[in-house]
């Protein structure tokens, strides 16, 4: 009944964002507008979404519930008619609820961290827009309306990745992030071609589609699945297309927590899980997926290890817990991996943000070997951020745990013991790294004492408080029935999409045992090695780790340049010689057939007359002709 | 022959073409008047043809009204011709050509 | 005998026209063109139009052509002002060809109507009083319109033809 405002949670971003940007406009063009204005409008969007959302969610416990609203026809095409449609299923709407939420703070804290920048009109336009795109992936209900919101978001990315654009590394940041977005995005495309084609005759929202794919052939099937796939990893930054999360970095570190937490990068995952229908037909595909994100997530951790760069790192880390999920999604675990996309965008902003305040406090210094002893002097930073770490590595009861045993217990049961080795090595990597930013950045000896800090504003300060809290307990929403808890992310999610487990209490004890050994080793190797370390000596870092495996530089020598040449090939040479030729010889070819024809318009009547006469003599033939 | 319409209508075509024919081939200005009034001509005699064949004096009237025009066209027509004389020095209609835009294009 | 007298006065009349175009002397032309005209006034007078072969005569070559001629004389005209005519001939050829066809639809389509004796009718028909009766009955309107028409090209040629606006 009140469907309609299921739309209102994504038109609220949007008409905000909208009227943000003609708010910048006007600012810049005529009167400058106080930041307070930008400041109330950009955040309320957020929360009020979020109120909406939780009417929804409200609505829907206890129940089976579906919310579909239709709000017009968009495209009708011989037979095809896509509606401009919203579906709230509980995967959808407990989606809402995070990046709402999560994306709120963040917007809290960006009032902050933005404070003094003059673009503080548009960063707020884009951050909405973000958000719109965001939601209305999350809540389309057909592929179609999806990638809109997915092609959204890649274009906001772009935006906000090359923010400082007087800087041109950080414009080809976004260019690189835009492009490898782009190569997900054809997969994605070509696998909507080819759903349509085989199941959109009638309709194309999700249901229609999951009755309509039972009768695919399922070669067709691990088609569309692979493509879908693919996009999921440019949007989702798994290997091979992850080259342009690291780059992300360049943008404001609001940015770096709101793609990383609450937006964005999840939305690979949640395709996935969209699509579970698909994925449960065709298992082979969804083991490739989980072995592409064992190994992305083992392959980040390892170049996380050497980084110095704090932010670096943290996207490294996340491209590890990305890989995380994809282990769930794709071995069936789907509301597993929906879980461990919620705690992470708890403990990822909350790192995000704790990053971006140290970041500011120390003027801007991001090379985590030149920071050292912040815990004294930003003690909340401090405990937010080891709260934070703690999550991520899986201490219990910190929310981390839960969402990471799950996963691995879903690979343990599933029987593909390398994925759970590789698991189980990457969350010992993930302990160690965080753990040797945590050292290094808090307690490592500092030489520049006598330096003053900047201050970090309250706008700042508070969302890390309420997400340190959220990275405590969000957790406990998803204990396990073994522990005594019920597991409520798994009941909630269970009326969408079963994928329940049944293992034997002990192994399951011993596997988390595993877990939090693998959690400890890595502390306690980082705690030998960087516990107050010694800033004197600043590392030097070489070797094929530190260079991320020359990844960057292979795609530059194979694909880039490749692309380059055969670029500058057809621009100065089939254009010059082949198309120019044909356009500036068709306009010549006007221009002198123009001009031979005007000697027919020479002034001469007798000449006209004898033109009338030619006509009039074939008018007349033809005449003869036609009347017998 | 005489009583047979066609014959006349044939006269009138031969007349009709041979005007025209005067119009696109000669340069004399004189003589592409003089051709324009054998065409009048031959159109009037079509006209009073077909008003013998229909027996009514509509078309005779018409034939009238062309001769006045024809008269009127004449005092204009040679009051030009001789401006044009006068000015150019030539009967050539090929060079009075000051109303077209033809120049304003090169 | 009506048709001797067609048939003459057609060859003169044809012979009139070709005359017309074909001479290079444009005084020749003019009195080429008298005898066309005439023999067409002949013509009119076969169709029963008494009154349209009186004004063929006295308007036409009496008025009209004679005015022609009386310009060419007045302008003195040389043989060096006379325009070259190279092509003269070609074109008429060719024109003629390409005439052809209009000719033929022309009399196809007259052909179609259903033949008709076309002697010479009783004096009512085309004398003056019949022709006055119908011109001023029926035809009122165009005819003083005509004599508007004359007024203004009288006034027309008269101002065209003073000597100091146009050379002015």
């Amino acid at each position: 009944m009140n469907n309609f405002l299921l739309a209102w949670i994504v038109l609220i971003p949007l008409l905000s964002s909208m009227t943000l940007g003609l708010m910048y406009l006007f600012s810049i063009k005529v009167i400058k507008i106080p930041n307070i204005v930008f400041t109330v409008l950009g955040l309320s969007s957020p929360f009020l979404s979020f109120m909406i959302g939780f009417s929804f969610f409200l609505q829907m416990i206890g129940n089976h519930e579906i919310f579909l609203y239709k709000a017009y026809r968009w495209l009708s095409v011989d037979g095809y008619d896509i509606d401009m449609g919203f579906m709230a299923d509980k995967l959808s709407i407990f989606m809402v609820l995070f990046i709402t939420f999560v994306g709120g703070l963040i917007h809290i804290y960006a009032s902050g961290y933005m404070k003094t920048d003059k673009g503080y009109g548009k960063f707020f336009f884009y951050f909405n827009l973000f958000l719109a795109s965001m939601l209305l992936l999350v809540l389309a209900d057909s592929p179609i309306i999806m990638f809109i919101g997915w092609e959204g978001v890649g274009v906001c990315s772009y935006f906000l990745i090359s923010y400082y654009y007087e800087d041109t590394k950080n414009v080809q940041a976004g260019n690189k992030a835009f492009i490898a977005n782009r190569v997900g995005d054809l997969g994605f495309i070509i696998a909507m071609i080819t759903m349509i084609y085989y199941v959109g005759s009638n309709g194309f929202d999700y249901i229609n589609l999951e009755a309509g794919m039972q009768n695919v052939p399922i070669n067709v099937l691990t088609f569309i699945g692979s493509a879908l796939f693919v996009g999921a990893i440019g949007k989702s930054a798994q290997i091979p297309l992850f080259v342009w999360l690291p780059d992300a970095m360049a943008g404001p570190t609001p940015v770096s927590a709101l793609i990383h937490a609450a937006t964005m990068v999840t939305a690979g995952v949640y395709m996935v899980a969209r699509f579970h229908f698909l994925y449960d037909l065709i298992p082979n595909v969804g083991l490739i997926i989980a072995y592409v994100g064992a190994f992305s997530a083992l392959f980040a951790a390892i170049i996380a290890t050497k980084q110095t760069d704090i932010k670096k790192i943290l996207a490294y880390s996340t491209m590890s817990q990305l890989g995380y999920m994809f282990i769930a999604v794709g071995l069936g675990g789907y509301s597993v991996g929906i879980f461990h996309v919620f705690t992470h965008a708890f403990f990822k902003a909350l790192l995000f943000m704790g990053a971006g305040a140290v970041i500011v406090a120390l003027h801007h210094e991001q090379n985590i070997f030149k920071m050292g002893g912040m815990r004294s002097k930003t003690p909340i930073v401090y405990f937010a951020m080891l709260i934070a770490t703690l999550a991520i590595t899986g201490i219990p009861p910190f929310a981390g745990f839960f969402s990471k045993d799950e996963i691995l217990l879903t690979a343990f049961s599933s029987g593909e013991y390398l994925i759970w080795g590789i698991g189980v090595l990457t969350a010992i990597l993930t302990a160690y790294y965080m753990f040797r930013l945590l050292f290094v950045v808090f307690h490592g000896k500092n030489y520049q004492e006598s330096r003053k800090l900047h201050t970090i504003s309250k706008s700042m300060i508070m969302p890390l408080i309420v997400l340190a809290f959220g990275s405590i307990v969000a957790g406990f929403i998803g204990i396990p029935e073994i522990l005594g808890g019920n597991n409520l992310v798994g009941s909630w999610l269970n009326d969408w999409k079963n994928s329940s487990l049944h293992v034997e209490h002990s192994r399951e004890f011993i596997l988390m045992g595993i877990n939090i050994l693998a959690a400890v080793i890595g502390t306690y190797v980082a705690y030998k090695k960087f516990f107050n370390y010694d800033m004197a000596i600043v590392p030097k870092y070489n070797g094929i780790i530190w260079k991320k495996f020359y990844i960057d530089e292979i795609y530059d020598r194979f694909i880039v340049k490749k692309v380059k040449e055969v670029s500058i090939f057809i621009s100065y040479k089939v254009d010059v010689n082949f198309i120019d030729m044909i356009v500036m010889g068709l306009s010549r070819g006007f221009i002198k057939s123009g001009h031979f024809i005007s000697k027919v318009q020479n002034a001469n009547t007798r000449f006209y007359a004898f033109f009338m006469l030619v006509g009039i003599s074939v008018i007349s033939t033809y005449l003869i002709m036609v009347m017998r | 022959m005489a009583d047979s319409l066609l014959s006349y209508i044939a006269l009138a075509m031969i007349l009709f073409s041979i005007g025209f024919l005067g119009v696109i081939s000669r340069k004399n200005i004189f003589i592409v008047y003089m051709s324009i009034e054998l065409m009048l001509n031959a159109i009037n005699l079509i006209f009073i043809s077909l008003g013998r064949y229909y027996e009514t004096m509509v078309p005779q009237v018409m034939a009238m009204i062309i001769i006045a025009i024809a008269a009127a066209e004449a005092a204009v027509f040679l009051s030009l011709i001789v401006v044009l004389y006068r000015r150019k020095k030539s009967l050539d209609s090929d060079i009075f050509t000051v109303l077209s835009q033809k120049d304003a294009h090169e | 005998m009506v048709d001797i007298v067609f048939i003459v006065l057609a060859l003169f009349a044809i012979f009139g026209g070709l005359g017309m175009i074909l001479f290079a002397q444009p005084i020749y032309c003019a009195l080429s063109l008298i005898v066309c005209l005439v023999a067409l006034g002949g013509i009119f007078a076969l169709l029963s139009a008494p009154f349209l072969f009186m004004v063929q005569i006295i308007l036409y070559a009496g008025a009209i052509i004679t005015l022609l001629l009386f310009i060419i004389m007045f302008l003195n005209i040389k043989d060096v002002n006379l325009p070259d005519e190279p092509n003269k001939v070609t074109t008429i050829f060719v024109g003629a060809a390409l005439l052809i066809p209009f000719n033929i639809l022309i009399l196809k389509a007259f052909s179609t109507l259903p033949n008709k004796p076309m002697h010479i009718l009783g004096k009512d028909f085309g004398s003056i009083h019949s022709f006055g009766i119908e011109l001023f009955r029926g035809w009122l309107v165009p005819f003083e319109l005509i004599s508007i028409l004359l007024l203004a090209a009288l006034v027309g040629a008269v101002v065209y033809a003073r000597k100091g606006s146009v050379d002015g």
